[in-house]
This record gives structure tokens, sequence and C-alpha cells, in this order.
């Protein structure tokens, strides 16, 4: 996304080694959690990283032994069809959680890669599930980001146009970066042409089509993967299915 | 936008100096063997990602000639066995079907040139084929927007011939015309009547062809400023929508062929640059418009439209309306570019074949480009395309301060505002009337590989004039 440049998971590394100092705490895990409890989480908690584009973090079928925050980076999380298709079910920003799915039947039930450098935190399943039994609001924390996940896939599994459906991406994408103190109409694509047709439903003709349409319309400027949301009004309007803030 | 030429033989006899065409930057003097198939691949697999992935563009190469014209610096192989033709084809299927699978089938191909060498050294048969494995792996346009053209040597078609061309999906050609004079064709091996040249592009015409392109050249052997006028004015009564007017390079260490053009037949320097005034007083004054470097068009001609609105672009085929493609190269040769690499062909046939029937794309070569690359063909595509560049505007684009970031290069400049070339201001370069037909000398001060190039380097540039 716009501004990985300054996201990048070294910078990260040095400026935060604790929950309390991460500037994504507020939309992680530790929302709402108090300084006393947040200091028992951070304890359990490993940094990993960096990982190149296209590394695995964990693939259909390992076993849950950890669940990830995305620190720095974008990953994908996607199913591979036995007929070899890929299905993609979401993109990650940092600050959110990856391999929820996981928590029943403690494997992972998706493959999650990173789509550009990436950085993460691992937070021990096991360990965090004891600690959110003794601290309310880290059980709490994560029904929310469960719910909000339930929310998305409800969205996208809606009757919608490719036009609803892309500009509710652009939307969401945009206020997920927002949340995170960048430009929220200054987009850079992390994932291709392929992963958006993809996640959306869509084929990969009709993304090109509507985003030519979109960029006629005003809309959006297309710049290889920088787009910038030029009418937010009216790509508001279009994208309300997929919003769930 | 400035669309007015000044020639003035004393400036431009300073500046006739060897320098690049730019048809590309960084030119192909700086491709590298270190970059190869694997980059290309992943190239051209991560060009179909973006959200509006780009267009393309083809360009095949057939190198074959039955003879040789003495002037040609092309790559190209003389020979009268038409089986070689075949031979090639069946090479040239091989490496279609690997570069069409490399991108998406909704990329539609917006432009498509044959160029040699002779395309029409092919038989008719031989290009329907051709075109028909271009169709088959590639998703081509049928509609009037289309940019298709072929090279045709006049000797080799009539109007049956351009029927069949013009069926195959062909909208545009340009004809080698070089002189009609009758002693300068004999001293470039190249005898093709006027009329027979005259009667193609009356053909042509009635085939439906949107567009003919004529070239020609100055600065032959034997060529007289008397006998080049006689030329220019029958060139211009056929009323061709393209000229091109080039300036003939006599390189004999680089092309073979040159050796065998008589020392004494040679254009003096003053009846060179006599040709050039001849050359652009009669175009102009016959209502053509000077689009830059070497070539003219008809005011109703898009590439004169394009000038205008400030919408020109340069690319390997010269000028172009069209932008951001990714472009295919295939044969013998052949340049492509996706994105920001620019790959070459192995340039002997055999190290081609020998590639394609390894089962490899026959990559020789190629070159990255670097950020300060495209900062600096940006540069350079300005001034050669709209002659006019807003250092606000461009330090905004690449994130920059031009004065600063180009400071040697402004001083380099100087002395070229004080001949007349280009105006200095504070926010702008403008290059001048007298300036554009000498562009090449004011894009060389910002080509930052010119001066670590070995003098047998730059033997490889043409002269400017």
């Amino acid at each position: 996304m716009s501004g990985t440049a300054t996201l990048s998971p070294l910078n990260l590394y040095q400026l935060r080694r604790t929950c309390g100092t991460c500037s994504l705490s507020e939309l992680c895990l530790p929302m709402g959690l108090l300084r006393s409890d947040m200091q028992r989480l951070e304890e359990l908690i490993t940094p990993r990283g960096p990982l190149n584009e296209g590394e695995h973090l964990f693939r259909i079928g390992d076993p849950l032994r950890v669940l990830y925050a995305v620190r720095g980076g974008f990953f994908k999380s996607y199913l591979v069809e036995p007929s070899g298709r890929e299905q993609v079910l979401g993109f990650h920003l940092p600050g959110e959680l990856i391999g929820l799915d996981a928590i029943w039947p403690e494997k992972h039930q998706c493959n999650a890669v990173a789509l550009n450098t990436a950085s993460v935190c691992e937070l021990p399943y096991a360990q965090i599930t004891d600690l959110s039994r003794q601290v309310p609001g880290l059980q709490h924390s994560m029904l929310r980001l469960l719910s909000k996940e339930l929310a998305l896939s409800h969205a996208l599994a809606g009757d919608f146009s490719a036009e609803e459906r892309i500009a509710g991406l652009l939307l969401s994408l945009s206020s997920r970066m927002k949340a995170r103190g960048y430009s929220e109409t200054q987009l850079t694509l992390s994932m291709s042409r392929r992963d958006i047709a993809n996640y959306l439903r869509l084929a990969t003709e009709t993304v090109s089509r509507v985003f030519a349409r979109f960029e006629q319309d005003g809309l959006v400027n297309v710049d290889r993967r920088e787009v910038t949301l030029r009418d937010m009004e009216k790509l508001g309007k279009l994208g309300r299915c997929l919003s769930i803030e | 936008m400035e669309t007015g030429v000044r020639f003035d033989a004393a400036v431009a006899r300073r500046y006739d100096v060897p320098g690049p065409r730019y048809t590309s930057y960084p030119t192909a003097l700086q491709f590298s063997e270190s970059i190869g198939e694997g980059d290309y691949l992943r190239a051209a697999r991560a060009s179909n990602d973006d959200p509006i992935p780009r267009p393309l563009s083809i360009y095949v190469h057939v190198p074959f000639c039955t003879s040789p014209c003495f002037y040609c610096g092309c790559t190209r192989v003389i020979t009268r066995d038409r089986m070689a033709g075949a031979r090639y084809l069946s090479r040239l299927q091989r490496e279609i079907e690997s570069q069409a699978r490399l991108f998406d089938r909704d990329r539609i191909v917006e432009q498509l040139h044959l160029g040699g060498g002779t395309p029409t050294f092919l038989s008719d048969a031989e290009l329907a084929e051709l075109m028909g494995f271009i169709r088959h792996g590639f998703t081509l346009r049928d509609d009037d927007l289309r940019e298709y053209s072929i090279e045709v040597d006049p000797r080799t078609v009539d109007e049956s011939r351009l029927a069949a061309i013009a069926a195959m999906g062909f909208n545009r050609i340009s004809l080698g015309v070089q002189d009609f004079d009758p002693d300068v064709q004999k001293a470039i091996n190249r005898i093709q009547p006027r009329e027979g040249v005259l009667a193609v592009i009356s053909a042509a015409r009635r085939q439906g062809f949107r567009s003919v392109a004529v070239d020609l050249i100055y600065g032959l052997p034997r060529q007289t400023e008397a006998g080049f006028a006689r030329t220019l004015e029958q060139v211009i009564a056929a009323r061709p929508d393209r000229v091109a007017a080039y300036s003939y390079a006599h390189l004999p260490q680089s092309f073979k062929a040159q050796k065998r053009i008589k020392a004494e037949d040679l254009c003096a320097p003053e009846v060179k640059l006599a040709l050039l005034g001849i050359t652009i007083d009669a175009l102009t004054a016959a209502g053509y418009v000077y689009i830059g470097m070497d070539h003219f068009a008809l005011p109703n001609d898009e590439l004169a439209a394009a000038l205008a609105d400030g919408s020109l672009q340069r690319n390997f085929q010269g000028y172009s309306t069209r932008a951001g493609l990714d472009l295919v190269g295939l044969g013998m040769s052949a340049i492509g570019q996706v994105g920001d690499l620019y790959v070459q062909n192995h340039r002997l046939l055999d190290d081609w074949a020998a590639a394609l029937d390894a089962g490899r794309l026959p990559i020789w070569r190629g070159h990255r480009l670097t950020r300060e690359d495209r900062i600096r063909r940006a540069v350079i595509r300005a001034l050669m395309c709209r002659g006019e560049l807003d250092l606000r505007e461009f330090g905004e684009r690449f994130e920059l301060d031009f004065r600063s970031h180009f400071a040697t290069e402004l001083d380099r400049l100087v002395p070229l505002e004080e001949d007349g070339l280009i105006e200095i201001a504070p926010s702008r370069l403008h290059v001048t009337p007298l300036g554009r037909l000498l562009v090449r000398a004011i894009a060389m001060q910002f080509d930052a590989y010119l001066g670590r190039q070995s003098s047998r380097e730059t033997r490889h540039h043409s002269r400017i004039i």
C-alpha cells in the first residue's frame, strides 16, 4: 500500500519492540487493553521477519501453533480448490490478524503468502487463549476481529455488480490505510488484478474494464499499480456494499 | 506547442556530430548480456498484473533481402533462397507461441509492424501464415484504430499483392523510395523506376490503406541538389501521408555493404547540408508538417495532430501517437520492451534459430531501466516530442529539483542556447524552430551514457545531419 517504504519491517522493528509503543496497537489485538494487561500479552509475542515476496506464513493443514499479526507489508490468504484453482480469501494489512480460521479444528484452513516484503508478530495460540480467560478485554478483542472477518465474507457473498465490488474493495483499502495513518486517496495495489478478480468473484478482464471505466468517469486515476481515488463521494455510494466499518 | 522548423546551414554544420536517434533511452548500445530469458519471463508475467495492463505492440523482423542496397545499415540476410523464408517462418511460429503464452488475451494488440530486411521477401501465403500465427496467439483488433503497418519494397509488390496484404489486416504501408535519380539508384544498387513506385502508391490508396509513408534518404552517393529536388517534387505530387527523410550514415566499418560505395561518389558535406535544406523547404512549402527528427506528415495525419496537442510519442518505430504499450519483439535482432525491461533477440540468424530449436526464447541481451534512466528518458522524450519541458511539473512528477538534478546538463546547454537551439527560462526549456532540427544534439546533453562510450561505440551512431 501507499507508504510501504516507511512501513518497512526493519524500520518498524527498530521503532517498536512492544505492543505499548506499536502504532498498530489500537487496530490489533491489544486494542482497549489496560497497560498492565498489554504487558502480559507482550511477553508472549515474538516478532518474525522479514518475509520475502512470495514466502508463505503457513499452508493448509499446518497445525495451529500461533496466530499472526501483520506488522509490515501485505499478505494474501487463499485456498487451492481440488481443480488446482486458487480462491483468494482476503488481503491483510498491518495490524490485522491472520490464522483465525484455524482455531477450529486447530489446523490452518488456508494458505497465507506475503505479497511484498513483510513481517509479523507471532502470538502463541494456547497461551493467548489462557490469557484471554484472565483478561476479558483480550477475549472481546479476539471476538471482534473474528466477527469482522465473518461480516466481510457475508458482504462478499452478496449479489453486487462488478462496479460495486471494486469500489467496495478500494474503499475498504482506503479506510484501512487511513486508520494506519496513510493517505486514503493514494493506494498502491500490492495484489495482482488476477487476485483482485478472484477475491471479488469477477473475471480478470472485468476488473480491468471497470478500472478503465472508473478512470474515464473521473472516479480514479490508474498508473500501473498506483491508484488515486478522485471522487470519494461517488465511490462511497457505489462501494457501500462491502463497507463493514 | 512549437511546430515550425528552421534550417541554418552554418549552425547545422557545427552540430553535425555522431549521435543516437533515441528511439529508446538508453540506446541498444547499453544493453548487456546479464539480462536474459529469465528476466524477460518474469517481467512479461508481471506485466499482466496491473489493474489495467498495458496494451501491446508487436514488431516482427523479417531479415531477408534478395540483393544488398549498398547504403543499408539494417540487420539483414542477403539470399535468393526462397526456402530461407519458410524455414524462418517455422521458427517464428515457435517464438510467437512461446511469447503469446506470456501475455493475457485481453491485452489488445494496438500496433503491429513488420520491418526488415524486406517483409515482402515472404510470399503472400507466408505472410498470411505469419499473421495467422500472430492472430492465434494474440488478440488483434479489426477496427480503424489499429495501426498495423508493413515496410514494402516497391519492387516486390503489385496491386494484387497489396490487396492480399490489406486483407491480412495491414492498414498502413511504408515504401522505401530513397531517391528516384537513376544515377543514384545505380550507385546504391537499388534500381526501382519512378513509374513503378508511383503506381504502387496509387494502388495502395485504391486498396484502402489508411496511411502511405515514403522513406527518402539524403546524402547518398552521386546525389545532387537538382536530382533530389526532382525526387521531392514527384513524391510530393503523390501526396503520401508521411515522408521520412533520413540522413545517410556512411559507416563502412560497421556495415559491410557500405564498403561497396565508392568514396569519390559520396556527397560533399556542403551538398548533404543543402539537400537537407531543400528537403525541408520543399516539404513544408507543400503543406507537410515537420514532426521531428526526419519525419514529416500531412496536416490531417494523426502524427501532426499529436504534435499539436502534445501527445506525440517516440518509440522503436520512430514517432508514434500511442503511449504506454508493451512491445513484443519477434524475429532475429528484434527489440522488445516490457515495463522497465528492454530485451533484444540474437542478431545472428544461426544464434536466433539455435535458441528456438533448444526450446528457449532467443533473447541475447537487454537492459533494466533504473530510476535515473526513467528520469532521463522522460526529459529526452519531452524535448524530442513536445519541444518543451516544464521544470516544476517535471520536478513534481519525479520528486526532484530539476535545476539541481541537472545542473551539469543545464551548463552544457548554454552554448546551444547561444546558438539559438534552445531557450532556458527559469521554469521551462523550449526547443526553438532551429533546435527542432538538431534536437538530437540537445537530447545528447541529457544522455548519461554518452561520455563513457569508447570511440568505437560512437562510430555506431549516425551523424545528426
